[in-house]
Formats: structure tokens, sequence, C-alpha cells
């Protein structure tokens, strides 16, 4: 049970980064390798904010998710809009966003130093007991702003007018613009939710991991993994992709070893993807021919 | 007809201008570089077989490398097999896993195969962080003996040009002879449209597998003049970030030809040392050169160099 517990916090984390891949795979059809490292700005925006500014937790979370949204949007109007209006195969626009990642990680290094750097919660991180299992006000906190950003979401794409275009634009492109959706907006509105998702996590992991220049690595993969198991592009999918990954690592850290979690996530990873090809989630695989 | 002499000419100078670097250059440093860049082309130019000719993107390679490299390297610390030998059981069990990989990714494409094979490439890398009895752990082997081929012993850099030269030669002579061929005619045929050849009657499933094993061969064998090379090694040398090189130097080189593996490795190879004198900006700029890349030549550098044959294959693309 406590192992229970304690993936879901780091479930809740890889929820937010699976529906920032989810969201831009599903809306413009770009799998973008840079989201881990949108983390990354996102947590290091958040500690400048509170650590060197001195502002409160409060705005410098919403401070990192604008700035970082505007990083997404520039990102898709100087890099991927000229791929899509040129064709690019999809290896190419793969490897322009590996780029994209390789650019942020260094210029992250270049401004913020090597240094591993810790972001001060706004709660305590003593374990507070119920019954027999214990969590921290920290968890608590990524829980429940996790659980508030994905209601944020779901009411951003059902019940606004950008929302309504993305998912618009996801269900049929050709003829959304035939509709007279604009979707060099919905593709930057896209961009820009999913990079501010992706700071979100950031800075909310911020307090129980180290803030270090390539911490997008793993947690960009293991978000990709999320969402892949969960069906990409496929919304409710990444959240429960995100938890199960969580609980998974959790469970198979503490009760087989520690050395071969990672080891038995991609292994089940792979078997998963071999029986359930669509992720699973999600009844059938869109196969579009 | 008469292109194809030319093509020879051309073949045969540069073979000519590639053997007598040694030569030219004494640097041993330099030397050392080409060597590694050689190394690199091998595996370039078996992933080209497999993502750009079938057109399935492998983001795991480095794990096959790393294979050949423990593999070659562990049956001459442990069991005294001698390096050619080693090489042949590297080639047999690297494409052994491409089997075993090709399985799930049958099934697979576009991003989910992406995703298989980066799950691939970190198993490996973690069993060898993991798996300390046999390969030590993250401290890596050390002392993996130098290659002695029937009695030729190769210890210089210089002598080690010569081994990954020739070992480059043919395997980019398979990998042109394997796409010239029907074989390589399938592979292309699937990529542009897998529901068409099996439609046609070709066995998508059995050319899929054979592409995995074959381009995992390439690294295996790669993976075990490695480790002879560099007589130490670690799992620190395969990881994600090597297999995304890897990729990377297939895409800018033109992942659709044999040549542009080469091209593009050398050029990322260079660039790298290049940028050495930008010190911390050097991946900022290495990764920017990235982006423009893929932007503005869509095919590849190869693509610039070999336009006559770009100009049919996006023909064939539209």
């Amino acid at each position: 049970m406590q192992y229970l517990l304690n993936g879901l916090p780091l479930g809740a984390i890889y929820a937010l980064v699976a529906l920032s891949y989810s969201l831009i795979y599903t809306a413009s059809g770009v799998l973008n390798w840079s989201q881990g490292d949108m983390v990354m700005l996102g947590a290091y925006l958040g500690f400048t904010f509170m650590s060197l500014a001195g502002l409160g937790f409060g705005p410098s979370f919403v401070l990192s998710m604008l700035l970082v949204a505007a990083v997404g949007v520039a990102v898709q109007r100087l890099i991927l809009r000229p791929l899509k209006e040129r064709g690019a195969p999809p290896i190419n626009v793969v490897i322009a966003t590996l780029g994209v990642a390789i650019t942020t990680r260094n210029v992250a290094l270049l401004v913020w130093g090597p240094n591993a750097q810790l972001l001060q919660s706004p709660v305590s991180s003593n374990p507070i007991g119920i019954g027999m299992l214990r969590i921290t006000p920290q968890d608590l906190l990524i829980l429940a702003m996790a659980l508030l950003l994905m209601f944020a979401l779901q009411y951003m794409l059902r019940r606004t007018k950008e929302g309504r275009a993305l998912r618009a634009v996801a269900q049929d492109r050709y003829a959304a613009v035939l509709m007279g959706v604009d979707t060099n907006r919905s593709d930057a509105v896209a961009f820009a939710v999913s990079a501010s998702l992706g700071a979100a996590a950031g800075i909310l992991v911020a307090p129980i991991f180290f803030v270090t220049f390539n911490m997008g690595a793993g947690i960009g993969l293991k978000g990709f993994v999320a969402a892949v198991i969960g069906g990409l592009g496929y919304i409710p999918g990444a959240i429960g992709g995100g938890f199960f990954l969580g609980l998974l690592e959790s469970a198979a850290g503490g009760q087989i070893s520690s050395g071969y979690r990672d080891v038995i996530t991609y292994a089940i990873l792979i078997i998963l993807l071999w029986l359930k090809p669509s992720g699973l989630f999600l009844r059938r695989r869109q196969q579009k021919l | 007809m008469k292109s194809e002499k030319k093509h020879l000419i051309y073949l045969a100078a540069g073979l000519l201008a590639a053997a007598s670097l040694p030569f030219v250059i004494t640097n041993v440093y330099y030397l050392h570089v080409i060597n590694l860049a050689g190394i690199y082309c091998l595996v370039t130019v078996g992933l080209n077989l497999l993502s750009g000719y079938t057109g399935q993107v492998s983001m795991g390679h480095a794990g096959f490398f790393a294979i050949g490299t423990y593999v070659s390297a562990l049956s001459a610390l442990d069991l005294g097999v001698p390096w050619l030998p080693g090489t042949i059981l590297a080639v047999l069990s690297a494409s052994l896993c491409g089997f075993v990989i090709a399985v799930p990714a049958m099934k697979l494409a576009g991003s989910y195969l992406v995703l298989a094979t980066v799950g691939f490439g970190e198993i490996v890398r973690l069993v060898l962080v993991n798996w300390t009895p046999v390969t030590k752990g993250a401290a890596g082997l050390v002392g993996i003996p130098l290659p002695n081929i029937f009695g030729i012993r190769i210890t210089s850099e210089g002598e080690f040009f010569y081994l990954i030269l020739v070992m480059l030669i043919l395997g980019a002579g398979i990998a042109r002879r394997l796409a010239d061929s029907k074989i390589g005619r399938t592979f292309i045929a699937i990529r542009e449209d897998e529901l068409a050849s099996r439609a046609m009657g070709v066995p998508v499933d059995r050319y899929k597998t054979a592409a995995f094993m074959i381009s995992a061969a390439f690294a295996g064998a790669a993976g075990s003049i490695y480790g002879a090379f560099s007589g130490v090694t670690s799992p620190d040398n395969f990881t994600f970030d090597d297999s995304v090189a890897f990729l990377c130097m297939s895409v800018v080189g033109g992942s659709r030809t044999v040549g542009g593996a080469v091209v593009g490795t050398v050029a990322l190879v260079s660039l790298t040392e290049l940028l050495r004198a930008f010190q911390a900006y050097r991946l900022i700029v290495y990764g920017l050169i990235l982006i423009i890349t893929v932007i503005y030549m869509p095919q590849g550098l190869a693509g610039l160099m070999f336009k006559k044959h770009t100009r049919e294959e996006s023909e064939a693309d539209s």
C-alpha cells in the first residue's frame, strides 16, 4: 500500500508530461522530443523567480508557465512550421525537436551552471501519517495541482473556442481547415499549452528532485513512455498511463530491485506495445492509411 | 553506363585518398578521431538500411553497438577467443537481438516503433550496469586485447585505420549490393507503402525482421572493433544520447543512401571537433546546425551531392 501511495505523486508528474506529449501529437501530429526540456526550463525558471527574485510560489508558478509557453510557441513558429511547409519526412521532424532539446539543455547549462539546485517547497516535507500510511504535504501539493491542471485542461478543450479548434483539428485537420479553423493558430496553441504543462510538472517536481540542466532527458522519456502506454494522442489515456507508470515504478523499485526498476519498466512497455499496440486504454488503433 | 564508369573512377580516387590519409595526417589525435568516425560510419550504414531504406526508425542502435562491444570483449577477456571469431560472435549476437526486437517491432509503426527501440536500447544499457558479475557494472571492462588476425597484430592508430577501412569498405559494399538487389527494392517498397506491398504478396514481416537483423549485424561488427580499439569500455558509451547521435548522423547525411551514412557521420564528427573551440557554446551551435540542416536539406548532405538521385526519390515521394 505504501508503495502505491509513493507512486501517486510521481504518477501525477508523469501524467502531466504525458499530457503535454499527447496534446501536441494529437493536435499537430508532431512527436516533440523537447518536451522534457520544457520541464527543465519550468523548474529552473521557478527556481529563479522564487530563490533569486523572491517571489511567492503562486506567482512563480504562473510566470514560469507563461514564459515556457512562449518558448513552446517560438519552437513551433521558428522550427516546426517551416518543416511542415516544406513537407519534411517525420524523421526530420524528430531530429529537429531533438536539436531543440540539445540547444535548450545547453543554454540552460550556460545560464544556470552545472550545479544541481533545489527548489524550496512552499509546504513542509515532513510526512504526515494516516493510519499506517505516510505522505508528505509536498506530495499532496503535487497531486492537488496536477489534478487542478488536468481539470483546467479539460475545461479549456471542451468549453473555449481555442480548445474546440484544437479538438477539431485533431479529429480531421483537412475538414477543420475547410470549416475556417486557423491551423497555424491551433498548432501554436497546442505547443503553448503543452509547454506550460511541462513547466508546471517541472516546478512541482523541483522540490523532490534536484534541478539540473539535463533533468529533462529522464523525465521527458518517462513522460513519453506514459503517453504511449495510455495511447498516444488520447488525453484520458495519458493521465491513466502516467499514474500507471508511477505506480509500476514505485512497486518495481520497492519490491524487486531498484537497479532493475527501469529494466522492468521498459520490458513491460515493449511487451505492452507488442500485445496492445494502441495503448492500454484505447480499444482500436487509429491507423491513417 | 558512362556515369557508372565515372562513378567507379570517383570511388577509386576516393579510396586511394582515404588509404593515404595516415601518411598525410601525422597527428595521432586526429587519426584517433578519424578511426572513431570510421567505426560510427559502420553503425550508420547499417542504420540507413533499417531507417532509411525500410523506414523503420530506430533510436536504440547504441544497444546493438553495445552488444557487439561486450560480446567480443568478454569472449576475449574471459574465454580467450581471438578477435576475428569474437567479431563473428558479436555479429551473431547482435543480429539475434535484432531478431528479438523485430518480433514486437513488426506490429509497430511511427512513434510506437521509436519508443520500442528506445526501450530496447535502455534495457541493454541498464542490464550492462546492473549485471555486475559478468559485465563489471558501471565500472566497465578494462584491458580488452588488441586484435590479432592470423598473426598480424594491430597495435597503432595507423594499423587500426586500415583495419577499420577494410571493414567499412566491406560493410558499405555489402550494403550497396543489398540496396541495389531485390531485397533493397523490397525494403523501399515497404517504406513507401506497407499495405500495398503486402497486397502484392511481399512477405513484409520477414523482410522487416531481416532489416532489423542486418542492421544490428553492422552495429555488432562496429562494436567488436570499437572495444578492441578503445581497450576499455563502459555502459556510459552506449546511452540514449548515443543512439540519437547515430540517427542524427544518418539523417544529416541522408538516410536513404549508403553514401549518406558516411557523409553524415564524417560531417557530424568533424563538426563536433571543429566546435571544440567554442567550448561552452559547442552543443548549442551543434543543436542549431542540426535544426537548420533538417529544415533546409530535407534529403541530407548526400541529397545535395547526388542531385540526380534525389530528384528521382522526391518524385517517388510526391
